[in-house]
């Protein structure tokens, strides 16, 4: 009998430490003050393990939480409420909630201001096996199974489940694109920044993508560009990561699938559609929408590179009033009236209209768009409870620098635009045309015939056609060109700027650029122009100057082009 | 030691022929460290923005021109101002010197700076530090603000050069490959000098010794086939291509109307702007044109207002014509000196060397019409409203204006960094 107890004793003895009783969940508080809700599960060291409500383990550090906390934790570490030690070491049996390494939870989570000073990962040396130095050194006392098993980097999803950024995204550009497309880091007391100008270390970055371009397009596998580099052949000269081979087959679909999903920061957010039956809110609502499609673009002005990146249009929708207050150009928003609203009608274009926005990813769903109509036709309320002509704070101040300085139809034009391939800008240089682009980052294009005009002929202009849509300024003066040539001319449909001086073209040529939308200037000096031009002249009205001396043109026709184009610089 | 400045007004052979060679051909005739190798000339490159001006013509009046008595008189201080009248322009509230009543008619294309300052007061340094942003130094050349457009830019016209100097020659590419230096023209009226086939060499002859060049250096070119060695053949096809090409024209402006000669008067300077506008019209990147006799230590009324006709007519014929071709809004016109004349008149009736709130003139492409910025107080010792402009900060306005990049850092041969306008801050408030 006596036997019979000792071994119950003992057994019980044993599952003393199992049994003992959890914490319960309580909320803690960093010193940055970020909150959050979570279990304390055990502690090493000034390491304390705490259990989120996603059943996810979080090591924080003892200085990282508020006073109050720190003597919560003293409190239970005294009393030995919870176990001490690593709890992955602790119940080995047990597969840890979340295999990724605490490293990435970290980063990810907790101390996303330090990443600023952090140096990238080296990268590992690669050694011969059977070098010393391959053996990897296990610390006494240390389970040398657990040292030796090669460190899980990133984890793979299922192949049902949602792809997660943090969880299956992350690691895999923590593993291999890092290194180099880290945040800003100091080594040696100078900044080295990402390459390329690329940070791929936060969902917030990899969005963004870099000073040309982003580098994914949320479900377009076709134009993200990351995805793109990681799957050309591995001599291509782009070929990403440029070292260490390629990636494997499933991260590679790993992020495939994160893109065609929608490439969300978390699996299954952009859920915007909370109860709107008591009306629509801004900050409910509407906010949450124009921070996912709109921010972007439209946020505040903020500092990349020593550079101040502007809002474009010099239009802000990061706050109530902001997007009420719109910008140069007018407000965007008519309360109670969605017709004449503009950011209602650039949500509801056609989608292969340029001016639709947002201009990347897919349209507005239907839902969204109906939002926005409600909330305008309610008045566009801050709060749904607020009276209807509540009046708008008028000191917001309109950004200065020219965040809203009006921009020239070029730079507008530019906007819509992707600046043409190098192998396109040599196609146009082989007529013996200079294409430059009108400044490093813009996408318009100047073509001109400099050397040897003489020798340029009506074809010349064929090889320009690849690029045609992108030239905004032509310069065909001295050259051979004859009134046909304009007939390819017209088909430029964004030039804004286009020479004729000292060409032999007549009124027959001048006739078929009456169309062109955006022409503002036109050099017409010394060439064959006369009276017969005026009317086809007077009809392009956006034309702000007008060269006709030494043309035939006569004092009456340049009387009659001024009354049509009373705003225009015309000289003769 | 009379100063080149003075003295150069027209080129001596020798000079010519070193340095056309030297931006024609990208012959140095001291070669060190290889960099005067000529490669393909470099096509344009994008700047950093859009330029508002894609073409400078510079206009130097050495000696130091009187502000005074020209773009930045003071009608509030009689005592300094001397006999000179202020006269009203096309833009309000904006004054010149009556000696420049044509001018006066282009103010709302045109801007001026009233409170430029130097450090130099000598006329080479003075005009170095305007010309090259820099100091003049024992131990090393800088390169002249064309040849930075040269080097930073690249040509548009790939046939001719981009950096052309009619007149005196301040300074060169310094330690920046010499074919970015300027080509120098000493009489425009007489274009670019040998550079046409000789007459008595027919084609079938000029064939024959160039075909028999080539059969001397073969077997050399295939003994050293080297990047350097090929290079000097290509000097040889470039200027070939130029002695050829219908863009020789650009240089001769015997091309022109009478009345195109007389409209610009007929004055060396006069027919360097015609020059100038011809070159910017086959898409020359930047010209200088120095204009001297601007030294009145002496009587210094009477010759201002001399040279004032002279510059006046052709300063105006060249906004005029340039307006009238379409080419004023991408052209940039600079008028400036290497420093100013003192407010104090000497018992010679002259004024002296002063660096303190001289002027500079600039119109047309990416300048805001009709601008003045600062005034020099009653002494016109200091700035009464604005702040000194010093050269470097002028070069970085034209610079910026041109798209350049400010920051582009090219190094010297020992090492050294340097940037187009030094450390200057572009003048916004000039600026379109």
């Amino acid at each position: 009998m006596a036997g019979r107890w000792a071994v119950f004793l003992s057994v019980l003895v044993l599952l003393l430490p199992v049994i003992r009783a959890q914490e319960a969940f309580r909320t803690f508080t960093t010193n940055t003050g970020q909150a959050f809700a979570g279990r304390l599960v055990s502690y090493e060291g000034q390491t304390f393990y705490i259990e989120g409500k996603d059943k996810k383990l979080y090591p924080v550090p003892f200085k990282q939480l508020s006073a109050n906390d720190q003597k919560y934790l003293i409190q239970v570490a005294q009393l030995g409420k919870v176990p001490k030690g690593d709890p992955r070491t602790l119940n080995k049996k047990d597969p840890s909630p979340t295999p990724s390494t605490d490293e990435t939870a970290k980063d990810s989570d907790s101390t996303e201001e330090k990443i600023v000073a952090k140096p990238a990962p080296k990268p590992k040396p690669k050694l011969r096996s059977g070098s010393f130095f391959a053996y990897k050194p296990v610390n006494l006392g240390q389970d040398p199974s657990l040292a030796l098993e090669s460190k899980q980097v990133s984890v793979l999803p299922g192949p049902d489940e949602p792809v997660d950024f943090k969880r299956h995204v992350l690691p895999i550009l923590e593993e291999r694109c890092n290194s180099c497309h880290n945040a800003p880091y100091d080594k040696n007391g100078r900044t080295i920044h990402p390459k390329a100008g690329l940070r791929l270390d936060t969902y917030e970055w990899v969005m963004k993508g870099n000073l040309d371009n982003t580098v994914v397009e949320a479900g377009n596998l076709e134009d993200s560009y990351l995805y793109e580099v990681i799957t050309l052949t591995e001599d291509d000269d782009m070929f990403m990561p440029p070292k260490g081979g390629a990636l494997t087959p499933e991260q590679i679909d790993a992020i495939k699938r994160w893109i065609e999903e929608g490439a969300k920061p978390s699996a299954g957010t952009a859920d915007t559609t909370s109860d709107m039956t008591n009306g629509i809110s801004f900050h409910d609502h509407i906010f949450p929408l124009l921070e996912e499609r709109c921010l972007d673009c439209h946020g505040e002005p903020y500092v990349k590179n020593g550079r101040t990146i502007h809002p474009k249009a010099g239009l802000r929708l990061d706050t109530y009033e902001w997007v009420i207050k719109g910008n140069l150009d007018g407000t965007i928003i008519e309360k109670g009236n969605f017709e004449e609203s503009t950011l209602f009608a650039v949500i509801t274009l056609d989608s292969d209209d340029p001016e639709i926005m947002p201009p990347k990813g897919d349209p507005l769903t239907e839902e969204e768009i109906n939002m926005v109509k409600q909330w305008i036709t309610e008045g566009a309320k801050e709060n749904p409870t607020d009276t209807f002509d509540k009046p708008v704070e008028n000191n917001v101040e309109i950004a200065s620098d020219g965040v809203n300085k009006k921009e020239s139809i070029v730079d507008l034009l530019a906007k819509r635009l992707k600046a043409p391939s190098k192998p396109q800008m040599e196609a146009a240089q082989k007529s013996g045309a200079l294409v430059t682009l009108l400044s490093n980052r813009h996408s318009m294009i100047r073509a001109e015939f400099s050397s040897g005009p003489n020798l340029i002929k009506d074809d010349a202009i064929g090889a320009l056609s690849g690029i045609k849509n992108n030239i905004s300024h032509l310069d065909l003066s001295r050259t051979s060109v004859t009134d046909s040539v304009l007939g390819e001319v017209k088909k430029f449909n964004n030039l804004t700027w286009l020479n004729l001086k000292d060409t032999s073209v007549t009124d027959r040529g001048i006739q078929n650029i009456s169309k062109m939308p955006y022409l503002t200037y036109l050099n017409l000096v010394s060439s064959k122009i006369s009276d017969n031009s005026i009317e086809t002249l007077a009809s392009i009205k956006t034309l702000q100057e007008v060269y006709l001396w030494n043309s035939e043109v006569t004092e009456n026709g340049i009387k009659r082009l001024r009354s049509a184009l009373p705003d225009a610089k015309i000289l003769f | 030691m009379k100063s080149d400045i003075t003295k150069l007004d027209e080129l001596n052979r020798r000079e010519f022929i070193t340095s056309a060679a030297k931006a024609c051909l990208g012959v140095g005739l001291l070669p060190m460290a290889g960099s005067y190798i000529h490669n393909n000339v470099s096509a344009l490159e994008p700047g950093s923005r859009p330029a508002t001006a894609r073409y400078v013509i510079y206009l130097n009046m050495t000696g130091a021109m009187s502000h005074l008595d020209t773009f930045g008189t003071n009608p509030e201080a009689p005592d300094i101002q001397g006999p000179t009248k202020s006269i009203a322009t096309s833009a309000d509230g904006v004054f010149l010197s009556e000696n420049l009543p044509e001018t006066a008619r282009h103010m709302h294309n045109s801007a001026i700076i009233k409170t430029m300052v130097t450090s130099q007061g000598a006329h080479e340094q003075a005009s170095y530090l305007m010309h090259t942003s820099y100091l003049k130094r024992g131990t090393i050349a800088h390169p002249t603000f064309g040849s930075w457009v040269s080097k930073l830019s690249g040509n548009i016209n790939t046939t001719i050069p981009s950096n052309v100097q009619i007149g005196a020659n301040p300074a060169g590419a310094g330690f920046l490959e010499s074919k970015y230096g300027p080509l120098p023209i000493g009489n425009p009226s007489a274009g670019l000098a040998n550079s046409k086939v000789a007459d008595y060499l027919d084609e079938t002859r000029f064939g024959g010794r160039l075909a028999m060049a080539q059969k001397m250096n073969a077997s050399y070119l295939n003994q050293y086939d080297q990047k350097q060695v090929r290079a000097y053949s290509d000097l040889y096809k470039d200027a070939i291509k130029l002695m050829r090409s219908e863009d020789l024209k650009a240089f001769d402006i015997t091309q022109e109307p009478e009345q195109m000669h007389e409209l610009y008067g007929k004055s060396n300077f006069g027919q360097g702007c015609l020059l100038a506008r011809r070159l910017v019209e086959n898409q020359v990147r930047y010209v200088e044109i120095s204009r001297g006799g601007w030294d009145t230590h002496d009587n210094n009324f009477e010759s201002v207002a001399e040279n004032c006709a002279d510059i006046d007519k052709a300063l105006s014929a060249l906004l005029l014509d340039l307006e009238m071709r379409g080419l004023l809004k991408e052209t940039m016109v600079v008028l400036t000196s290497e420093f100013g004349r003192t407010p104090k008149i000497n018992p010679r009736d002259g004024r002296d060397h002063w660096p303190y709130g001289f002027t500079a003139f600039l119109a047309g492409g990416g300048v805001k019409g009709g601008t003045v910025y600062g005034k020099m107080d009653k002494v016109g010792r200091n700035p009464a409203e604005g702040k000194f402009i010093d050269p470097a900060s002028l070069n970085a306005t034209i610079a910026y204006a041109m798209g350049l990049p400010l920051k582009d850092v090219q190094y010297s041969p020992s090492g050294r960094p340097f940037t187009v306008a030094h450390d200057g801050n572009p003048l916004m408030d000039v600026l379109a």
